[in-house]
């Protein structure tokens, strides 16, 4: 309805145009002003792609760092599982009394399963997995102890805890030594947040990064159309109908550097994927890279589209009312 | 319609381009402005446009005070006054089409309502049979007329126009100001600021004067041939 003019039309407000109708119409209209926006960025694909490819590059380094935390982290929590403590026993126990301590250990609270290796299994294991293969049968006697594997409860794998286990098993007899390798694990978790805290650093700096990259490329955006814009605004466009272009531009950026960001990810995973694999096999470790499954391809895409709208909210909040018809 | 009461504008450098203007357009009245370049012409349209706002003063379209408008309200405003410029202020990367159903776009009408309007518009204008071309490719005349199109094509109830003749031969400026006279006799409110005086003699409408910033005249009486001099 016109301010000046009671009883004036100004179309949307009319009521000859159904509600339903109206909505149709915002959608449509929507819909063509994001495929108009998309348009615009095809007729400028060397400039587009330049803007594209900072925001895909920019997101693509946080997300690659990302992911390997994530699965370092997976593999490592499979050591954590295994991180059983070792108790090797004196050469002089007889294989009753191993089995002895293992029933006596058996009823401990701390402990979760025990197990007894002799040595001849712990031979065959080392036959199979050392690759040495038939170089092992030439041996005179078997060199390996005896070993009991004792798993901790998970109230008791904590390192502390487990050093405290480790110290209380030591006092038993038959045990010459007991190992614990809890320590380098502790590292790793150390290096590891380390890694995840400057993943996150430098992912805030790219983001702000991107964030300007983004309103400074509307900004030229906006300068470009400055004729278009003040003809607008001088038949009566608002300024949220002058900004809704711009806005879908933003998202557009942001979706594509998204997209972008995925493609460049994979192709950096599937390239690392090669060597680690070789690489972790020496480790008995299964790897499977995950990281970019749907949940991650739409948290990447909602971030990079985010970013996209943000930076074309701060040029276009700024610029777009600095034009006015003089 | 259109109310003037004492309305003085400065722009920043204490330069005065007009002073103490007060004059009142009627509703349904076509009237020229007219005056020297620099007299204050194009500040006292702005004023109507909301482009400037009054130092001192109050404007008024319809009994509505422009100085309670918020800048947020100005683009409803707009929608009411039809414009038209000496610069045409075309998108000349549009065609002749796009440019017209422009207002139209903005206010969210239906395509189906789009595309009625802007043929009646473009009929009104004797430009229907270009539609799709661009307006770089339409002679200054055309081009005037397809801003005159724009103008009307949401049916307001004001026009104003700033030189609309301002480039044109005699011949063209007179079939853009029948065009005009077309409107008024449709109930439409028009006001055209012009420096032509030629064409202002050559018609019985009301003229109003403006020279350095101050109205001499606002058409009311009948020396207003003494005052041109």
């Amino acid at each position: 309805m016109s301010i000046l003019f009671k009883g004036r039309q100004q179309a949307i407000s009319g009521k000859k145009v159904g509600m339903f109708q109206r909505m149709i119409m915002f959608f449509t209209d929507h819909i063509r002003q994001a495929v108009n926006s998309l348009g615009e960025l095809y007729r400028t694909p060397f400039a587009s792609l330049m803007t594209i490819g900072v925001l895909g590059f920019s997101l693509t380094l946080p997300s690659t760092l990302y992911i390997m935390v994530k699965n370092t982290e997976q593999i490592s929590e499979q050591w954590q599982q295994a991180s059983e403590i070792s108790l090797f026993l004196s050469d002089n126990v007889s294989e009753a009394n191993a089995k002895q301590l293992v029933t006596r250990l058996s009823v401990w609270d701390e402990i979760a399963s025990v197990s007894y290796v002799s040595p001849d299994d712990a031979l065959d294991e080392f036959q199979l997995v050392s690759g040495l293969g038939d170089a092992i049968k030439y041996l005179n006697q078997n060199p390996l102890p005896a070993v009991v594997l004792v798993v901790p409860t998970s109230k008791h794998a904590t390192p502390l805890a487990a050093q405290m286990l480790l110290d209380k098993l030591r006092q038993e007899r038959e045990v010459e030594i007991g190992k614990l390798d809890i320590e380098w694990l502790e590292r790793l978790y150390a290096l590891l947040d380390i890694a995840k805290e400057l993943a996150i650093l430098l992912a805030l700096l790219l983001f702000f990064a991107v964030v300007l990259i983004i309103g400074n490329t509307i900004r030229l955006n906006i300068l470009n159309r400055r004729d278009e814009i003040l003809v607008m605004k001088l038949v009566g466009a608002t300024d949220a109908f002058i900004q809704r272009p711009f806005l879908y531009t933003g998202f557009w950026f942001g979706l594509l550097g998204g997209i972008m960001a995925w493609i460049t990810v994979s192709i950096i995973l599937w390239w690392i994927g090669w060597s680690l694999e070789s690489f972790m096999e020496l480790y008995q470790v299964q790897l499977d890279i995950t990281g970019l499954d749907l949940q991650a391809l739409t948290i990447m895409l909602l971030l990079s589209v985010s970013l996209g709208l943000t930076g074309s909210l701060i040029s276009v909040n700024r610029h777009v009312k600095e034009i006015e018809p003089k | 319609m259109i109310k003037f009461e004492q309305v003085s504008k400065t722009y920043p450098g204490g330069q005065t381009a007009l002073s103490k203007v007060s004059f009142h357009l009627e509703p349904g009245e076509m009237a020229f402005l007219t005056g020297h370049s620099g007299a204050g012409k194009s500040t006292l349209l702005k004023l109507i446009s909301i482009m400037e706002r009054p130092t001192v003063g109050n404007v008024l379209i319809n009994g509505h005070n422009l100085s309670n408008i918020t800048r947020k309200q100005i683009a409803y405003i707009r929608r009411d006054i039809g414009m038209i410029f000496q610069s045409h202020q075309l998108l000349m990367g549009k065609s002749v089409f796009d440019n017209v159903s422009l207002p139209l776009v903005i206010e969210g009408h239906t395509r189906k309502a789009i595309a009625k309007r802007v043929d009646a518009a473009l009929e009104m204008v004797g430009l229907k049979d270009k539609a799709r071309n661009l307006p770089i490719t339409l002679s200054g005349g055309e081009q005037q007329r397809v801003g005159i199109a724009r103008a009307v094509v949401n049916r307001p109830p004001l026009l104003l126009a700033d030189e609309p003749t301002g480039n044109l031969d005699p011949k063209l400026s007179m079939e853009i100001i029948r065009l005009f006279e077309d409107f008024n006799q449709a109930g439409v409110s028009v006001f055209i600021a012009t420096h032509d005086l030629g064409l202002i003699a050559r018609m019985k409408y009301r003229t109003l004067t403006l020279k350095n910033g101050k109205m001499i005249t606002d058409g009311l009486d009948q020396n207003e041939e003494d005052a041109l001099r």
